[in-house]
C-alpha cells in the first residue's frame, strides 16, 4: 500500500484505521477552506494562520497526530478507497448544457428509480420467442405505441373532440388528458411507480377510463377485478398480484368494496392506498377528488411507458390457489386494437359503446380500438337491458361492443323495437357462443347495422373475427377469420392439423398473444406447444375460406353469459359443508346466458340434503360472489371416478 | 552547458515569456520562487523538484471556447485535452532557455505525487500560477481566473536563471457582479448552485469580495477523477455474488468506458466535470474566451516578433 509497504511493515492495525481515518481524511486536502484572499495578497500572517485549512501534507498530519508519515499514507489511502463511491461521474451523462444558469435535474445514481421486486417479477414474465418478436416488429405490427402517447396525440389532433360520452355528456380529449394528469399525479404521490400494479373494481365511467389511463402514464399495471367479486376474490386477486392501490366503489350491491379491501389490509402490507369511488370512506382516497383536484403529473417527473412495458394484468377465471394471471405489454394488444380498427370499419369519427364490462378485456378491447383512432367512447356503466337500449337512443354509438346474452335480453323485452338504434352500423357480439338465430334476428332488426360476431380470451384480445362485408351467414355460424398478425390453426389431439370441416382443438399464435402466465410454470407448460402455439382449449371448425366456428369447450369454466368463471372455489367450499361429502359443479345450457352453474353433490353419511336456498346462504357467508352461486342444486349417491378419484365432469348428467 | 555571460534578467525575462506567447500561451510571468518556497508544503517545493532552481515561469494556455460550453457536459468531458498544449509550450521555453541562454531548465512535470496518489500534484501549478500574476483563486475550488483570458490551463518552467518575479494580480475578477447578485438573492454563486455534487459552498462579504471559499475535494473527485474507480469496480466485481452483478461491475456501460479510457489512455471522465466553470460568466464570457479574439491576440503576438 504504501510505496509497496505491508500493514504489518508500516505498523498499521485496522483499529488504528478506525481512531484516526477521519482525521487524517479530513485533515487532508479532501475538505479545504480558504478565507479572504491572502496568497494574492501576499498576507503572510493569514497565509500561515490558514495553512492547516487548506489541507496538510501527509507528513504535516503526521507530526500533528503523532504517526509515522507511511501511517497516515496508508490510513488516508484506505480512508480514501473505502469513501470513495464509484459511479458519480455518471451524472455527467445526465448534464444537458447550453443554458447557462438553468436547472440541472441531478439524480444521483442511488436515488434513481428502481423497479420494485414483484414489478420485476412481472416484468419477467414478459418473455417473448425472440425470432417471432423480430417478425413482428419488421412486419410494423409491434411499434411504439403506448395509451399514453395515444392519448396525448389525440389530445394535441383532436382537443375538443369527444373522448368519453356519459350520461349525455361529453368529455373532450383535452378535458381527459388533463384528468388523466390529475390523477395521475395523485397516485404517483399516492406511492405508484412504474412497474406496480394498481387494481381496480369499477363499472364503465368516466373514472374507469381516466384511471386505467393514469395507471399507464406511471408505467404501472392495471389488474382489473370484475363488479361481481366481494371480499374473498378480491383478497385472493391482491395477494397475487401484488397491488399496491386498489380502485374500489365506496358502495356496491349489498357489499361495501372500500371497507372491505381498507379491512384487507393488514394481510396485504404491499397495499399502500385504498381509493374510493364514491361517496368518502374514512382511511380512503376519493377517486373524484384525486381526479378534480390534484395537481397534475409533472412531466419530467415520472417516465412515461414504452410498449414493451407491460400495462395490463388479467385473470382468467380463476381466482382460488393457482390464479392463471394473464400479463399484456402494449405490443400485443394495443397491436391487435390498430391492426383491428379498420378491420372492423372503425375510425375517428365513430362513437364505441361497450355494452360488456371494462374489467373483462372485450370491454376494453372497444376502448383500445377507440384510442387507436380517436374514436369517441360511449359508457354505459352497468349492463341491464333498458339502460343499454336507452344509452345507444341517447348517445347514438355507431358501433357497438355486446354480448349474445345482452341482445337476447333486449329481445326478450322487445326493447330493439321500441328505441332508435338506427345510428348503429356495426356490433361485434362475442363473450359466448352466439347462438346463430341471435344474428339472423339482430341483423334483421338493424337493418344498416354490420353484425359481426368476435372470438378472442384475455389470452389475446381479437384474434378471430367476422368482417362487416362478410354475410350474414358467416357472421351467424362462425366466429370469423383471424385478426391481422394473427394466426390460428385446428388439430387432432395428437396436434396434426385438422382439414376443414373436422373439429379439433383451437390454437393460436401471433403479434396479440400473451407470453405466458405470470408465475404458473405447470399451466404454462399445459397451455404451450413447444413451437409457441396457445392451446385455447377450445374446440373448433374451419371452413375451406378459414371461417372458424367454435363447437365447444373442453375446460372446466362456466359461462355465464359472458362471465366465466371457475367454480373450484365453490367446490372447495361445498367439499367443507357438514353435510356435503363431494361436490362437482358443472354448466347446464341456459337459453339467454349460456350456461348456468349446477351443483352435483353426494352426502355425508347419515347427512341430510341440503336445499340449494341454504348453500347459497351458505356460500354467501363465505364472501363467494353471488354471480358463482349455484343454480340448480342435484344430489347424487356417487360420483363418476377416475382411477385417481377425480371427478369426471363429463358424465355428470343432469337428471330430467 | 555553457552559460552565457552578461545576461539582462529583464530582456531575458521578456524573450522568454515573448516565445510562451508566440508558441500560443495567452499568458505568461515569472512566479517569486522565494514566495513559492514559504507557502508550498514541504516536499512541494520546487527546490524539491530542482534544489538549483532560480526561477519559476508561470504559463496559461486558453480553456474551453464559448462554443465548448453549450455542449452537453458528457461531450464537454472529452474537451479536456487543451492542458497538452500548455505543457507542450513548457517543454518548448525550456528548451528555449537552455539553448539561448545557456542555464539549465526544467518543465515542470503535471504529474502526481507518487506517495500522494492521485488526488496530490508533484507541484502546484496554480500557486505557480497565481504568484506569477496570471489567475486569481475563485470560490469554484480556487481554480484560478483571469478578468480578460477567462479559464485557462497551466504549465510551468523551472530554470536556475534568475529572472525578476511579477506579483500577483491586483484585483480578484472572482466573483463577477452577476455572481454577487446571484448570491445575495439566493445565498449561493453559479458555480456553488450548479455543482453537480454540491462540493462548493463560500460566503461574499458585503464589499461583494470572496469571504470564504469551501470546497469538498472528496465530492469532487468522485465526479471528475475516476482513478479510484477501476479499481474498485473490479473489486466489486471479485466480490459480486451473482454472475448478473459481476457483469454489471465490470461491463456495464458506464465501466465499460473506464477500460476504454485505461486501453487508449485518454482523458476525459478521467479528470474533468467542467459544470461549475461552465456556470462561471468570468470563464465563459471573458474577452479572450471567445477563440475569435483569442486568435487574434494570439497572432499579434506572434507578429510581435
Amino acid at each position: 500500500m504504501a510505496r509497496g509497504l505491508t500493514r504489518e511493515q508500516v505498523g498499521v492495525t485496522e483499529e488504528m484505521i478506525a481512531t484516526f481515518g477521519d482525521i487524517v481524511f479530513r485533515m487532508s486536502h479532501n475538505y479545504q477552506e480558504r478565507t479572504g484572499d491572502p496568497v494574492r495578497k501576499l498576507d503572510w500572517a493569514e497565509i500561515e494562520r490558514q495553512k492547516e485549512d487548506m489541507g496538510l501534507t501527509d507528513q504535516q498530519i503526521a507530526d500533528k497526530l503523532g504517526l509515522t508519515r507511511n501511517q497516515v499514507l496508508f490510513i488516508r489511502t484506505i480512508e480514501e478507497r473505502r469513501r470513495f463511491r464509484t459511479g458519480h461521474h455518471a451524472r455527467l451523462l445526465e448534464l444537458g448544457g447550453g443554458k447557462r444558469f438553468r436547472a440541472e435535474r441531478m439524480t444521483p445514481a442511488l436515488d434513481h428509480f428502481r423497479y420494485s421486486e414483484s414489478a420485476l417479477a412481472l416484468r419477467a414474465a414478459l418473455r417473448f420467442d425472440p425470432e417471432r418478436a423480430r417478425e413482428y416488429v419488421r412486419r410494423g405490427w409491434w411499434r411504439d405505441d403506448t395509451l399514453p402517447k395515444w392519448l396525448a396525440r389525440h389530445a394535441a389532433e383532436r382537443p375538443e373532440a369527444p373522448a368519453l360520452i356519459h350520461a349525455g355528456r361529453a368529455i373532450s380529449w383535452k378535458e381527459l388528458a388533463e384528468k388523466v394528469a390529475r390523477l395521475a399525479g395523485a397516485l404517483h404521490r399516492a406511492g405508484v411507480a412504474a412497474g406496480d400494479v394498481v387494481a381496480a373494481q369499477l363499472p364503465n365511467v368516466p373514472e374507469f377510463v381516466v384511471a386505467y389511463l393514469a395507471v399507464c402514464r406511471l408505467g404501472a399495471v392495471l389488474s382489473t377485478m370484475h363488479m361481481p367479486y366481494r371480499a374473498a376474490e378480491i383478497e385472493n386477486l391482491l395477494a397475487h398480484n401484488k397491488a399496491v392501490a386498489a380502485i374500489v366503489p365506496s358502495e356496491g350491491k349489498e357489499f361495501r368494496p372500500a371497507e372491505a379491501v381498507l379491512a384487507l389490509r393488514a394481510r396485504l402490507p404491499q397495499l399502500k392506498a385504498v381509493i374510493a369511488h364514491g361517496a368518502k370512506i374514512e382511511g380512503a382516497f376519493v377517486l373524484g377528488e384525486m381526479i378534480d383536484q390534484s395537481p397534475p403529473l409533472d412531466d419530467d417527473a415520472v417516465t412515461p411507458p414504452v410498449a414493451a412495458d407491460p400495462f395490463l394484468l388479467l385473470y382468467t377465471s380463476g381466482t382460488t390457489a393457482a390464479p392463471k394471471a394473464v400479463p399484456h405489454n402494449y405490443h400485443t394488444l394495443l397491436a391487435n386494437a390498430r391492426l383491428g380498427a379498420p378491420e372492423h370499419g372503425i375510425t375517428a369519427g365513430d362513437r364505441v359503446l361497450s355494452a360488456a364490462p371494462f374489467t373483462h378485456l372485450f370491454g376494453l378491447y372497444s376502448v383500445h380500438v377507440a384510442m387507436a383512432v380517436g374514436a369517441a367512447m360511449v359508457l354505459l356503466p352497468a349492463f341491464t337491458p333498458a339502460d343499454l337500449a336507452a344509452t345507444i337512443a341517447r348517445d347514438k354509438p355507431t358501433a357497438l361492443w355486446t354480448a349474445p346474452a345482452h341482445f337476447a335480453a333486449l329481445r326478450a323485452q322487445d326493447l330493439v323495437a321500441k328505441h332508435d338504434f338506427s345510428s348503429l352500423k356495426m356490433m361485434i357480439m362475442s363473450g359466448s357462443a352466439c347462438p346463430p338465430d341471435l344474428v339472423h334476428w339482430t341483423a334483421a332488426q338493424l337493418a344498416n347495422c354490420a353484425v359481426t360476431q368476435l372470438w378472442g380470451m384475455t389470452e389475446t384480445q381479437g384474434a378471430l373475427y367476422t368482417r362487416p362485408g362478410d354475410s350474414i351467414e358467416i357472421a351467424a355460424n362462425s366466429a370469423g377469420r383471424p385478426s391481422p398478425g394473427t394466426e390460428v390453426r385446428i388439430v387432432d389431439a395428437e396436434g396434426r392439423p385438422c382439414p376443414p370441416g373436422e373439429e379439433g382443438e383451437l390454437q393460436v399464435r401471433g403479434c396479440l398473444l400473451f407470453p405466458g402466465f405470470v408465475n404458473n410454470a405447470a399451466a404454462n407448460e399445459a397451455s404451450f406447444t413447444a413451437d409457441g402455439w396457445y392451446r385455447t382449449g377450445d374446440l373448433a371448425t374451419a371452413d375451406a375460406a378459414g371461417n372458424v366456428a367454435i363447437t365447444g369447450r373442453s375446460k372446466d369454466v362456466i359461462n355465464r353469459g359472458g362471465v366465466k368463471f371457475n367454480p373450484r372455489d365453490v367446490e372447495d367450499l361445498l367439499d367443507a359443508h357438514p353435510q356435503i361429502l363431494q361436490s362437482a359443479i358443472v354448466p347446464m345450457p341456459d337459453r339467454v346466458l349460456g350456461e348456468r352453474a349446477c351443483a352435483f353433490v353426494t352426502l355425508r353419511p347419515g347427512a341430510a340434503a341440503p336445499t340449494l336456498d341454504e348453500l347459497c346462504a351458505y356460500l354467501l357467508g363465505k364472501s363467494i360472489a353471488k354471480l358463482k352461486l349455484p343454480e340448480r342444486l342435484v344430489v347424487v349417491a356417487e360420483m363418476p371416478l377416475t382411477p385417481t378419484r377425480k371427478i369426471i365432469k363429463g358424465k355428470l348428467r343432469l337428471p330430467g | 552547458m555553457k552559460r552565457s555571460r552578461d545576461i539582462d534578467p529583464i530582456a531575458a525575462k521578456a524573450a522568454i515569456l515573448d516565445y510562451c506567447r508566440r508558441k500560443g500561451a495567452l499568458a505568461a510571468g515569472v512566479a517569486d520562487l522565494a514566495a513559492i518556497e514559504r507557502i508550498a508544503p514541504p516536499g512541494h517545493r520546487p527546490k524539491d523538484l530542482m534544489p538549483r532552481v532560480k526561477s519559476v515561469i508561470a504559463l496559461g494556455v486558453g480553456g474551453q471556447t464559448q462554443g465548448a460550453w453549450t455542449v452537453p457536459a458528457k461531450a464537454l468531458g472529452y474537451f479536456g485535452s487543451t492542458e497538452t498544449r500548455a505543457y507542450k509550450i513548457a517543454y518548448g521555453c525550456a528548451f528555449f532557455i537552455e539553448q539561448k541562454f545557456g542555464f539549465r531548465s526544467v518543465y515542470c512535470p503535471p504529474d502526481m505525487d507518487p506517495d500522494g496518489g492521485p488526488r496530490v500534484p508533484l507541484q502546484s501549478l496554480k500557486l505557480h500560477a497565481e504568484l506569477a500574476g496570471i489567475g486569481a483563486r475563485s470560490l469554484a475550488g480556487d481554480i484560478l481566473l483571469h478578468p480578460e483570458y477567462g479559464y485557462m490551463y497551466f504549465a510551468s518552467v523551472f530554470t536556475e536563471l534568475e529572472l525578476p518575479p511579477d506579483q500577483p494580480m491586483a484585483d480578484n475578477p472572482c466573483p463577477a457582479p452577476s455572481c454577487v447578485a446571484m448570491y445575495r438573492s439566493i445565498g449561493q454563486t453559479p458555480c456553488m448552485k450548479f455543482c453537480p455534487v454540491q462540493c462548493l459552498t463560500g460566503e461574499v462579504g458585503e464589499d461583494g469580495k470572496q469571504k470564504v471559499m469551501r470546497y469538498d475535494m472528496a465530492a469532487c473527485s468522485e465526479m471528475s477523477q475516476q482513478y479510484e474507480t477501476v479499481p474498485t469496480r473490479i473489486v466489486e466485481a471479485i466480490r459480486a455474488e451473482t454472475e448478473a452483478e459481476r457483469e454489471d461491475a465490470l461491463f456495464d456501460p458506464d465501466n465499460k468506458m473506464l477500460w476504454y479510457k485505461v486501453s487508449a489512455g485518454s482523458g476525459g471522465w478521467f479528470a474533468q466535470c467542467f459544470e461549475c466553470m461552465r456556470a462561471c460568466p468570468i470563464a465563459t464570457k471573458a474577452p479572450l474566451a471567445d477563440p475569435l479574439l483569442r486568435g487574434q491576440a494570439q497572432r499579434a503576438a506572434a507578429e510581435k516578433k
